[in-house]
């Protein structure tokens, strides 16, 4: 059954969006979202991330967990997903600004 | 909210984290020896409890967003198994709170919760619609044994004999040490999700005369099939009691059990009730009424018709 899936790749070559444009609709710069089947997923998310180079890729599609979906990660990014006993939250580290004064 | 487990996430467990409010949210920092310090922003108004663990401090701010939020905050021990503490927030329903205590203050319904309870536990039709509290027990009993010397039989351990004397806790046989434990925490989760949907974990229906009555009541409907087998499993163990809550904790799945053991307690004291509640926040405090049931409070009711024209004592 084709489900929704949202795919956000940063710095990824050329020929990667036209694999990407082919199958996603483009709606904002990088950023990819379709209907496709589970297949047609795991053959782009394979693709996405053999040839993610420098770049950075992040795949969201609906999963039967209780959150409602899962996510999958290519390339060394800032943020990363965290597993809190089955619930997945996104840590990253804050590099320049400081919210808090130190103690 | 905990009742809508459908959907909102039911519950995040920290340990050894800074939780505090900054300018864009809650986030939890994480230091870990392989990232370094992180910064975990919390889904507050989706979460429905959380967690905290040892080794955990939160401010003041971030408290009150979560209660704003309608999240309930627990202080646990190590991996949830047991409850020190509860924030219950402000816009916490109170009718699960009020079919508690209604079907707990009523004899009759009480029996039949008491009574529901024993069939959960040995399934439907075995119990007769008349039977007394005396012969629930009775049945409970035989039930027990029966499980308890099945077991002994299939681990080859003799005879088995339920001991939690703590005057002679240092000589009981593994099994028995085992169980124990393992019980202790089951009991901290059941008390997280009673406190979680605002009952009262004094007011049980078989137990009674305790602060924990009810968790006793509702950790009895489990241990059949978590802690007993858990126990006699370790009945070669040379450190059955911390072997018996790690296994509980790994082993279980903990946090699946918390949203089964909210349906459980809802199904218990609303048999008939879809568990569909109204939004925390667009609610307002109803009066009661002993005729008309619960009317719209934020109301002026002085107008109208009011028969009792006795003077009131504060404007005489």
């Amino acid at each position: 059954m084709a489900s929704m899936i949202m795919i956000s790749a940063t710095a990824v070559p050329d020929h990667l969006r036209g694999a990407l444009s082919r199958w996603l609709l483009e709606v904002t710069p990088q950023l990819y979202v379709g209907t496709v089947s589970a297949r047609v997923r795991d053959e782009l998310w394979t693709s996405v991330s053999a040839s993610i180079a420098d770049g950075l890729a992040v795949l969201a599609y609906p999963d039967a967990n209780e959150q409602g979906f899962s996510l999958r990660t290519a390339g060394t990014r800032r943020r990363h997903p965290l597993d809190f006993d089955g619930l997945t939250l996104i840590g990253f580290r804050k590099e320049s600004q400081e919210s808090m004064k130190p103690l | 909210m905990l009742p809508r487990i459908a959907d909102s996430l039911s519950f995040l467990y920290l340990d050894v984290v800074r939780v505090q409010q900054d300018d864009t949210g809650v986030c939890a920092e994480i230091t870990s020896e392989r990232h370094g310090t992180e910064t975990v922003y919390l889904p507050t108004a989706a979460l429905s409890c959380v967690l905290l663990g040892p080794g955990t401090s939160i401010t003041a701010r971030a408290l009150s967003t979560l209660a704003r939020h309608g999240t309930t905050v627990l202080v646990v021990g190590s991996g949830g198994v047991r409850c020190y503490a509860a924030t219950l927030p402000d816009s916490l329903t109170t009718s699960w709170l009020e079919r508690q205590v209604r079907a707990w203050a009523d004899d009759g319904q009480r029996l039949g919760v008491a009574r529901a309870m024993y069939e959960k536990r040995f399934g439907s039709g075995t119990v007769p619609a008349d039977a007394s509290l005396f012969q629930l027990r009775g049945f409970e009993g035989a039930r027990v044994k029966a499980h308890y010397q099945l077991l002994a039989k299939q681990y080859k351990i003799g005879r088995f004999r339920r001991n939690y004397d703590p005057e002679s806790w240092e000589d009981q046989d593994p099994v028995n040490l085992a169980l124990s434990a393992a019980n202790t925490c089951l009991y901290g989760i059941v008390h997280a999700a009673i406190v979680a949907l605002g009952c009262s974990p004094a007011l049980g229906y078989v137990h009674s005369g305790n602060q924990q009555a009810f968790v006793y009541d509702v950790a009895d409907l489990y241990k059949a099939q978590l802690t007993i087998p858990l126990a006699f499993s370790l009945h070669a163990s040379t450190n059955p009691e911390a072997q018996a809550r790690r296994s509980f904790r790994d082993g279980l799945r903990l946090f699946k059990l918390l949203p089964r053991i909210v349906a459980d307690i809802q199904q218990l004291l609303d048999p008939a009730g879809d568990y569909e509640i109204e939004d925390p926040d667009e609610q307002l405090v109803d009066l009661w009424d002993p005729i008309a049931g619960a009317i719209p409070g934020g109301v002026n009711h002085g107008g109208g018709d009011m028969r009792d024209e006795r003077p009131h004592p504060w404007h005489p």
